[in-house]
């Protein structure tokens, strides 16, 4: 390479030694076997990829087919099939009954759930959620207590609807214009 | 229009690529920089759509503060689950924004695979829409399990629409894999153009697993599908509505932002090398003058 003293243009700038590295790679055999590589290396992370996707995919479809289609019961529903029921664990949901809410020594937590005519009393254990009182709809985890109708319950989860209301309606008017008390 | 389009293929007309390569690839080397006809056309015609995914940005930017604003100030909370109700304001226009993520893209795939509007500006929207879908289908199930926790009192359930959103999020996963595949344009972008059909099938699968089933999670909030009513009070309503109209800019810029880079990587690979060495000769012969 020419040193080039101020005021004396540089002759010559060979293109090529700016960049070895990279005229090498799109032309040589060594830049041929480096492509090879990669695609080999792209192949291999594509196959890891499509199965841990496929896997995935794969049990996202079973808990469609197994829980999601049937989440829950309805109350009336579990009261008629109580007997094909046993004691297996399944979810039923129902409307908190106001009045029957007994908290038992122990943490018990006793209630009942309607639901489609259907009454049926609960013994829940474990912490209700922040929401839960009387009169909200719920979706209890659990199963039927052997030779009775009381249902065993080790989780409340609680539903809540599209709507939403403003605490102090008094302040707003609701979507139809009335004020909503 | 002959400037832009080059040998790669239809889709390339019409993407505003600055010409540089004809000017740098003629034998007699880059000695006309600027000097192309129509390349300030092209250039006006690029700032102009600049200029409009900018305000997009910064119109989406306003919104976000004003829904903050709104949504954690201004709104009352609810009777039933008091502040917790401040989720309204992001949780559905998320969910909202992932429908039309892969809406767009379902819509671009088959405009790719219909023969008479087939250009790879479709398959390169298709992808940006769905990358950005991915991402909000993350965030729907992020801000949605955040709120499931407090109101539900669990943090994820086997809930029909649940779990159809979790696999509509392995599904384009799986969609953007397969637009990883490498091979020639035209062949990875009918593979991508049937995938995003493919995975498509669960989106309205999604949308009416509340109707269909059994499920703990509410009928959509706006627009209950049975009875296409809002049951929201005043501000509450107001704020939801600036929500989704701010989401969905959002969405717009995060897509053309995305939808750019396309372009660019694309323009990098075919052009990249040949250019760089050519810009290098043409310094070189710069160097001559």
């Amino acid at each position: 390479m020419d040193v080039s003293p101020v005021g004396v243009p540089a002759v010559h700038r060979p293109v090529v030694e700016a960049e070895p590295g990279l005229v090498a790679h799109a032309l040589s055999p060594a830049g041929a076997a480096a492509r090879a590589a990669l695609a080999r290396r792209t192949r291999r992370r594509l196959l890891a990829v499509a199965l841990v996707l496929a896997g995935a995919l794969g049990f996202l479809v079973y808990k469609v087919l197994t829980s999601a289609i049937v989440y829950f019961k309805t109350t009336s529903q579990a009261v008629a099939e109580r007997a094909q029921l046993g004691s297996s664990t399944f979810q039923i949901e129902g409307v908190v009954v106001a009045g029957t809410l007994r908290h038992r020594v122990g943490g018990t937590l006793d209630f009942s759930i309607r639901g489609g005519g259907a009454t049926v009393p609960v013994e829940n254990t474990g912490a209700p959620p922040q929401l839960f009182q009387a009169n909200v709809p719920v979706v209890l985890v659990g199963h039927f207590v052997g030779g009775s109708d009381t249902f065993a319950s080790d989780q409340i989860l609680v539903k809540h609807s599209n709507a939403y209301i403003a605490a102090h309606p008094g302040r707003v008017r609701g979507p139809t214009g009335k004020v909503v008390r | 229009m002959s400037l832009t389009t080059t040998p790669t293929g239809p889709g390339r007309a019409g993407t505003a690529v600055p010409p540089a390569q004809p000017t740098a690839l003629g034998p007699t080397g880059g000695s006309g920089v600027g000097s192309v006809p129509g390349r300030e056309t092209v250039r006006q015609r690029r700032s102009g759509r600049d200029a409009a995914v900018t305000a997009t940005g910064a119109l989406a930017l306003v919104g976000v503060v004003a829904t903050v604003w709104l949504g954690l100030w201004v709104t009352p909370p609810d009777r039933f689950m008091g502040n917790l109700v401040r989720l309204l304001y992001i949780h559905p226009s998320i969910a909202w924004v992932m429908y039309v993520c892969y809406g767009v893209a379902f819509l671009a795939s088959l405009l790719y695979l219909w023969p008479r509007t087939r250009s790879l500006r479709f398959d390169k929207l298709a992808g940006a829409s769905s990358e950005v879908g991915v991402v909000f289908t993350g965030l729907t199930l992020v801000t949605g399990s955040i709120w499931g926790r407090p109101t539900w009192g669990v943090w994820w359930t086997w809930d029909p629409l649940l779990t159809t959103t979790a696999l509509l999020f392995v599904l384009y996963l799986g969609y953007l894999a397969v637009r990883r595949i490498p091979g020639e344009p035209e062949v990875c972008a009918r593979r991508s153009a049937i995938a995003a059909l493919v995975a498509f099938v669960d989106v309205p699968i999604c949308y009416f697993s509340v109707l269909w089933w059994r499920s703990l999670h509410q009928a959509p909030t706006v627009a209950d599908p049975i009875t296409g009513k809002t049951y929201v009070h005043g501000s509450m309503a107001w704020t939801l509505l600036l929500s989704f109209v701010t989401f969905t800019l959002v969405y717009v810029w995060l897509v053309a932002r995305r939808y750019r880079l396309f372009v660019l990587a694309e323009r990098e690979g075919d052009e990249g090398l040949a250019l760089a060495i050519e810009e290098r000769r043409a310094e070189s012969l710069q160097g001559h003058a």
